[in-house]
């Protein structure tokens, strides 16, 4: 019994997919820790919910316990991402670029200013 | 010289007893006796049908007790060697920096659902993979999130101590009065009830609710000590 969901149900979970690939190979090839924070949240977050996405259309009877799998990707996995970066960030790593662009730093300022 | 002679004298004996015993087991033969008994005993007997469980809390329940105990051991080890006398003025302060508000908002948000992922662990342990010590251990994960997020966030030890001792007050008096029902310490004295139902399997889901509550409260009072007493000079500068 193949219908238009089914179809869907693949194309999601190959998406899927192919974004855990990419950002594999972004954890891998990329530079430094920012850079990889950034390929390691964005697309394994993506990755992973459109993979869930991909078998909720295949179950259809599964689809509650798996829009609570996508919701808990949703919150964990940016903020995890988030508290590594900034982590990082206090602990003066210096971003791999040569243009040390610091917006960050000028928020902070402007903060203070205004205090 | 005659000391000698005795010392060989007795490791001749003691080395003829071992090199007999040795001979005598069995290799390359089927000796899955126990394994075949516990798969085949657990789901009809005891009604529970995680058999690993029913090997932890059930058949081999004593060393259950006795892991809890070294578990409790390694705590209170830990928290008198960790345990560092608050100078004056000091504060008790973990980290230099606050952490971020998005952080402090997303662990408000998971800190309920990891509780409630954790209960629902050690409270289904004999009836699907997990238990006491799993749910424990992901319920202290939610107190770690708190404790990391949050710079002022205390964990009560007067709470923690409370609820270690009674969970392993539990555990020892069903132990006890398995002992005075039954015949042997830890027997299943409750009724057994239906396989697959979730009051079922007698004493055990008792045991493992209160092995999953012991274990957090160790495991939460282990990650406070850690986190305060490991920095002082993150003390001194606030």
């Amino acid at each position: 019994m193949e219908t238009i969901f089914t179809y869907l149900g693949y194309f999601f979970v190959a998406l899927g997919a192919i974004f855990l690939f990419l950002g594999a190979l972004g954890i891998y090839r990329m530079p430094d820790l920012y850079t990889r924070v950034q390929a390691g949240t964005k697309a394994s977050t993506l990755g992973a919910m459109s993979l869930i996405l991909g078998v909720a259309f295949l179950e259809p009877d599964w689809w509650i316990k798996l829009l609570i799998m996508i919701l808990f990707i949703a919150f964990s996995n940016p903020l995890s991402s988030h508290a590594i970066a900034r982590g990082s960030y206090k602990h003066n790593l210096k971003p791999f670029s040569k243009e040390q662009v610091d917006a960050y730093e000028e928020v902070e300022e402007s903060k203070e200013e205004q205090k | 010289m005659i000391k000698q002679f005795f010392v060989i004298l007795i490791l001749s004996i003691v080395g003829y007893f071992l090199v007999d015993a040795f001979f005598k087991v069995p290799f390359g033969e089927k000796r899955d006796n126990v394994g075949n008994y516990y798969i085949e005993k657990s789901p009809v007997d005891l009604k529970v049908s995680n058999s690993v469980t029913a090997i932890v809390v059930n058949y081999r329940g004593f060393d259950t007790l006795g892991e809890v105990t070294v578990l409790f051991l390694a705590a209170t080890g830990l928290g008198s060697i960790m345990y560092r006398r608050k100078q004056k003025g000091e504060k008790e302060v973990r980290a230099k920096n606050p952490s971020s508000r998005i952080i402090q908002i997303g662990s408000q948000i998971l800190f309920p659902m990891i509780i409630l992922l954790g209960g629902y662990v050690f409270i289904h342990g004999h009836l699907s993979p997990g238990g006491g010590f799993q749910g424990g251990a992901i319920i202290a994960t939610a107190s770690l999130l708190m404790l990391i997020s949050y710079r002022k966030f205390k964990v009560s030890h007067n709470a923690i101590t409370w609820i270690e001792s009674i969970a392993g007050v539990v555990f020892a008096s069903l132990g006890f009065i398995g002992l005075v029902l039954g015949r042997t310490f830890l027997e299943n004295f409750l009724p057994t009830g239906e396989l697959n139902d979730l009051l079922s399997g007698g004493i055990i889901g008792i045991i493992y609710i209160a092995v999953g509550f012991k274990v957090a409260s160790e495991l939460t009072g282990v990650i406070d000590t850690v986190l305060l007493n490991n920095r002082p000079e993150a003390q001194k500068e606030n």
